[in-house]
């Protein structure tokens, strides 16, 4: 019976990490390696000449990242199918390399024991997550993006103007230039604060900052 | 996991060591890279510690990453702890390299007594 290899990129920056996997694949007789990466350059680049079944990817590599690759891959409508190799589960990073078109995640000290299965899953058409294959994954994804959700930020009962106000007051600002930002008396500025101190039970504007700091009290930035 | 943590995972060691069944002598060449590797990672650590703490961070990951591929999961443990600490600290704790150290010299007996003293680096043999 004749049978194809299934041909197999990998990409790490780590030496030894790609021939320690090298030698691991070697053993597998349905498995050839065909091409070994250093970065996310020549991963993309072995891609595109090689046109492996598939390619293992190290997420956190230089030039251009891991996760960078993937997007890039599955920008340029590649065949390869892509199993992320990873030295920790980062929810939130299998959740982006998911719906960048990772067809599994392998832990790497965990490489030896189940990358042949992976390859081998990966390439009957079924995703791998945590050391099996994967059912169903749309509930793997819904899951996933439930358990990365932001949470809601707390609040501790103070007022939208009054959150407003402890963001000011973190950045520094005087009540003078609070009343100015709002278009409201000083006065009033000092009506909110002294709500504000009673709320949280804090005695100065150094507390609350560090309360502020210390429990999220402050809008997150767009974009981090 | 258990309390017992061993440096060099036997798990890990045994499949590595029966899927190179063939290749013997690769297979120390493997563990001595890794060994040579790793204490020249070490070095660079001690070099950027504690205040480059980006440079602390990628050569932790480093370490870390072929420590876990080749089942020295307690150097990858501490590798990874201190890889956090550069993460979200403006200085790293010198007293992390000696604990990668220690286990690193933990692994390294361990490999000599498995697969001979050829798996530890030259540079290392007097020490």
């Amino acid at each position: 019976m004749v049978t194809t290899s299934i041909r197999v990129v990998i990409a790490d920056d780590h030496p030894v990490v790609r021939v320690g996997l090298r030698n691991m694949l070697q053993a597998d007789p349905a498995v050839r390696v065909v091409g070994e990466a250093r970065d996310g350059v020549e991963a993309l680049e072995l891609a595109r000449t090689l046109h492996p079944d598939v390619l293992l990817l190290d997420l956190a590599m230089p030039n251009v990242a891991g996760m960078e690759a993937l997007r890039e891959m599955t920008a340029g409508n590649l065949d390869t199918r892509t199993i992320v190799l990873t030295g920790l589960i980062d929810k939130r990073q299998v959740l982006e390399a998911l719906q960048l078109g990772a067809r599994g995640v392998v832990l790497k000290d965990a490489a030896v024991e189940h990358l042949s299965a992976c390859i081998r899953a990966v390439m009957q058409g079924q995703y791998w997550l945590e050391g099996r294959p994967v059912q169903n994954l749309v509930q793997v994804l819904r899951d996933l993006t439930a358990q990365t959700a932001p949470t809601p930020r707390k609040t501790f009962g103070l007022t939208a103007r009054e959150l407003e106000v402890v963001a000011l007051i973190t950045e520094g600002c005087t009540n003078k230039d609070i009343a100015k930002t709002f278009g409201i008396s000083e006065e009033t500025v000092k009506r909110h604060l002294t709500n504000i101190f009673n709320k949280l039970g804090v005695g100065n504007r150094l507390e609350l900052a560090l309360f502020a700091l210390n429990h999220s009290l402050l809008p997150v930035a767009e974009g981090h | 996991m258990p309390g017992t943590e061993t440096p060099l995972t036997t798990e890990v060691f045994d499949q590595l060591r029966q899927a190179m069944a063939a290749d013997k002598a690769g297979f120390t060449e493997l563990y001595r890279e890794y060994l040579a590797d790793a204490w020249h990672t070490l070095d660079q650590l001690r070099e950027a510690a504690p205040h480059r703490v980006e440079e602390v961070r990628q050569r932790a990951h480093y370490l870390r990453s072929s420590s876990l591929v080749l089942g020295a999961h307690t150097v990858a443990r501490l590798a990874g702890l201190l890889e956090e600490q550069a993460r979200t600290s403006v200085s790293t704790d010198n007293d992390a390299l000696d604990r990668i150290a220690e286990a690193l010299r933990e692994v390294q007996d361990e490999l000599a007594e498995r697969l001979g003293k050829g798996v530890i680096p030259a540079d290392k043999t007097a020490a």
